[in-house]
């Protein structure tokens, strides 16, 4: 039984100015369900890495004050004894696995904590039959979803039996039934095995009846507190009302020119079927928002469009089969704005990516004097020289879409394009946005879980569920 | 036959072939290892690959050696020989043997330490997602306007910058499953080189190598 | 052996150099076809041996590479070794003589940076291991690939292409990259 607590405890980064977390004080208590919340970049990541004992060993930064276990130091206990005692499941479903398969893995996992061999295939069985993957014991890893890796991960930690399981936005990309079931796992090893539950999760939904306390980073003051009973419930209540508005938006009329359309489209990269069209189009100079929950494919319809990944069927771009487009003019035509803002950079500095993407527009529309302008506006103006790796999640999102809109593509599709940003900036871009379908007519195809704030950019809205995209008029 | 004895023996036969220059040996070899790979099911494609793709090396050095060598016409074939001797040899390995049953007889039985084999092995595995990491590193920069090919230092540049990204999360989940470098680890397949798999390979290495005293041409 | 400085063979860098090793083994993957195309067009002049030497630098930059990254012993000979095995496993063209070369390539590449004692990670460092690389794969080349028996024109000739392309590729590309990673201020080799 262990109880976690944090004292004075604060941290910077190296190559940052602020400390990410300041003066840290709270205690998770042994065998609570205890929810971490704030927004994404927050600081919350960090926190949970020195719980689990992986910083400072995989971080350069100066941290001050302690966190202990029941009295005792995480820094000052043997890894073999801290494995006993945390494990660690993470955000993302890749790169969190050493062997080919979940059976593999799951032994390599026993292996490391010295099991005897001989109880390991019981424990293995027990431990995929608790998370519901029975039948996925002898499959490659690479050939599984993101929500049955979340599932493997959680496996291997139950195989573990560490008494504190720590989870950072475990559920971020994972599909809404594994969540709810997952959520319900972790309450049943809490309450029928003792464990102790660490999680963050900038995503309220299902945790209000499960979870004992609750925690927010506040991102003005980096600052952790646990907020009493009128305070959770405020939150909660503050969260199921954003979910809830309902806006009406229009349906396409058969007037408006099409200018990408799917035949026989079927997509299915882990073997199953994510998505099956049969003339669906989007439409040219509209703003279209597709919604559907975590993990359906969404983004995978962008890496199909984009051609990062096989399809069958055909996609049409203008009338012509996109696989038969040159790659440069295709891209240049049809571009993506990552969800991974690094993955648009090329270059070192703000100025020389902005450079780049002057040198390489597809039109002049926008003159010095408008980029200029919109430099001040997003506060990049003063960061010419900053390396764009050492920028803010946020300001490097700012600059990711300053330079796609320079670009200029007849066709933008936009994955997750408000995560992180602060209420002005997103207000800031929308408006660049909808700056660029007026004046020049662009297409913008926009993945957003959250729509607070742009809804006056949609013009039509498409739901992506059973294995369809349908236009629908309601959007909530 | 163990994985890693198996590797052991194919790399020493290998270099002796580099080193030495009888045609027949190059043959025997290149027949032994087609009918090991016959009998453990070679698919067609594979087979028509392996004498496909190192045809045009081969060729290559041939046909030099015969114009502008000072060897002779034998000495050429020798070279046409080894290029397959090589590829059959590389195959008896590759295609019966998988990368993790290689690391698991190495880490217990080379005494090859765990963060190396399983340090390896995980980024092995990432392999298709790096294949498609290389894809859209190429189309984000198409995106840009920019074309990245093998000599621009930017596509190598991004893919750095990936590596160091998962490496790091990669021990950092390794770690958080309990893995701990230089810890004593127990083992669910135990592998052992047996006395078969000793026999095979010494009795592998004296063959060829009387072989080659004895066979000149 | 090392004393006070922490071993920088961590799991994490054993990790890193071995995605940087697949990560070009795949870019290089793409450019096979070059090999390919240019042993078809030289065979027939007798010049075939001149597509191995074009490429060289392309084969073996993996070494200076890792060299330059991860500044500890061992690291070019691994990130070399790793790439060309990398090869073997994709089903390269070669089977084990890649694994062959790999061995040769690292020991060519490591010999460089040892030579200059693991100090000089700069252009000297970088053309010491240029320099040990094309001296040894060539010596190596003389003996695998039967360059023994050409004349010394053709043998002067192959061995300026071969450090031409290891120059292009294993110094100047790689200087290339490194500066790259400088200017953005990514630490590699601490952990």
């Amino acid at each position: 039984m262990a109880d976690v607590s944090v004292t004075n405890f604060s941290f910077k980064y190296n190559q940052a100015n602020t400390n990410t977390l300041e003066d840290e004080n709270l205690t998770f208590q042994t065998n609570h369900f205890s929810l971490l919340s704030g927004p994404s970049g927050s600081g919350k990541t960090t926190l949970l890495k020195f719980i689990a004992g992986l910083y400072p060993k995989f971080v350069e930064g100066n941290a001050t004050g302690s966190i202990q276990f029941d009295g005792k130091d995480i820094t000052s206990i043997p890894a073999s004894d801290r494995n006993q005692l945390v494990a660690m499941m993470f955000q993302n479903p890749d790169q969190q696995f050493a062997m080919n398969t979940v059976k593999a893995e799951m032994t390599f996992v026993l292996e490391n904590i010295q099991t005897d061999p001989a109880k390991m295939d019981d424990i293995i069985d027990n431990a995929l039959k608790f998370v519901g993957i029975s039948d996925l014991k002898n499959r490659e890893i690479n050939t599984l979803s993101g929500g049955q890796k979340q599932r493997l991960a959680l496996a291997s930690i139950i195989a573990m039996d560490s008494e504190v399981i720590v989870l950072d936005e475990p559920f971020a990309s994972i599909d809404y039934d594994t969540r709810v079931d997952l959520i319900a796992r972790l309450k049943q090893l809490q309450t029928e095995h003792g464990k102790t539950i660490i999680l963050s999760d900038h995503d309220l939904s299902n945790y209000k009846e499960v979870i004992d306390d609750f925690f927010y980073l506040d991102p003005a003051t980096r600052h952790i507190a646990k907020l009493n009973n009128t305070q959770k419930n405020a939150f909660f209540q503050r969260f199921e009302q954003t979910k809830i508005k309902e806006t009406v938006v229009a349906e396409p009329s058969a007037s408006d020119p099409k200018i990408i359309n799917f035949a026989d489209f079927n997509l299915k990269p882990h073997g199953d079927s994510l998505l099956q069209l049969n003339g669906f189009n989007f439409y040219r100079g509209k703003t279209t928002l597709v919604t559907g929950e975590n993990g359906i494919g969404k983004s995978t319809l962008f890496d199909a469009m984009t051609r990062l990944t096989k399809y069958q069927g055909t996609i049409s771009y203008a009338k012509k089969n996109i696989a038969k487009i040159k790659p440069l003019k295709y891209a240049q035509n049809v571009s993506l704005l990552f969800q991974d803002a690094e993955s648009q950079f090329l270059n070192i500095t703000v100025k020389e990516e902005l450079d780049l993407s002057l040198k390489n527009r597809f039109t002049t529309n926008y003159s010095e004097d408008n980029i200029n302008q919109m430099l001040g506006e997003l506060h990049l103006d003063n960061r010419m020289d900053q390396v764009v790796y050492s920028l803010s999640e946020g300001q490097k999102k700012k600059l990711q879409i300053l330079e796609m809109l320079i670009m200029n593509p007849p066709v933008l599709l936009l994955d997750e394009p408000l995560k992180g940003l602060d209420y002005d900036s997103l207000r800031t871009i929308v408006g660049y946005l909808k700056d660029a379908k007026i004046r020049f007519n662009q297409t913008q195809i926009i993945i957003s879980h959250q729509f607070s704030g742009i809804i006056d950019l949609i013009d039509y809205h498409v739901d992506f569920a059973a294995h369809n995209l349908t236009y629908q008029e309601v959007l909530k | 036959m163990n994985p890693g004895l198996k590797l052991f023996l194919v790399v020493i036969l290998a270099l002796e072939v580099s080193f030495t220059q009888s045609l027949i040996v190059n043959l025997v070899l290149i027949g032994v290892s087609l009918l090991y790979l016959l009998l453990h099911r070679m698919s067609p494609k594979q087979f028509l690959g392996l004498i496909f793709w190192p045809l045009f090396p081969a060729l290559g050095l041939f046909v030099s050696q015969w114009l502008y060598g000072d060897a002779g016409i034998h000495f050429a074939f020798v070279l046409f020989t080894r290029i397959y001797a090589y590829v059959f040899l590389g195959a008896t390995f590759t295609i019966t043997t998988n990368i993790t049953d290689l690391s698991l007889t190495l880490e217990q039985d080379f005494k090859l330490p765990s963060k190396f084999a399983y340090g390896v092995l995980a980024a092995f595995n990432l392999m298709p997602k790096i294949i498609s990491e290389v894809k859209t590193i190429k189309t984000a920069a198409l995106m840009r306007g920019e074309v990245l090919h093998f000599w621009t230092p930017t596509l190598y540049f991004k893919a750095i910058l990936a590596s160091i990204q998962w490496s790091q999360n990669l021990a950092e989940a390794m770690t958080s499953h309990g893995f701990v470098e230089n810890q004593e680890r127990t083992h669910y397949q135990v592998i052992r080189i047996t006395a078969m798999d000793w026999l095979l390979f010494g009795g592998g290495l004296i063959i060829v190598n009387l072989m080659f005293v004895f066979i000149h041409y | 052996m090392e004393n006070k400085k922490q071993s920088q063979w961590t799991l994490r860098n054993i990790i890193l150099i071995a995605l940087i090793a697949i990560f070009t083994g795949i870019i290089f993957w793409g450019a096979g076809f070059l090999y390919t195309a240019l042993t078809v067009a030289l065979t027939p002049m007798g010049m075939a041996p001149f597509a191995n030497d074009i490429l060289m630098g392309l084969w073996t930059m993996a070494g200076p590479l890792s060299g330059f990254l991860i500044r500890t012993y061992g690291s070019a000979f691994i990130g070399e070794f790793l790439g060309s095995a990398v090869e073997v496993f994709m089903g390269g063209q070669w089977g084990a003589g890649a694994f062959i070369s790999g061995l040769v390539q690292g020991v060519a590449s490591e010999l460089g940076f040892a030579l200059t004692g693991y100090k000089k990670y700069n252009w000297v460092g970088l053309n010491a291991s240029i320099f040990t690389t094309v001296v040894v794969t060539f010596a190596w080349d003389m003996i695998k690939n039967g360059y023994m028996h050409y004349s010394i024109i053709m043998l002067l000739g192959l061995f300026i292409t071969r450090y031409i392309s290891t120059f292009i590729f294993g110094g100047l590309l790689t200087k290339a990259i490194v500066n790259m990673l400088d200017r953005s201020h990514l630490s590699v080799s601490t952990n």
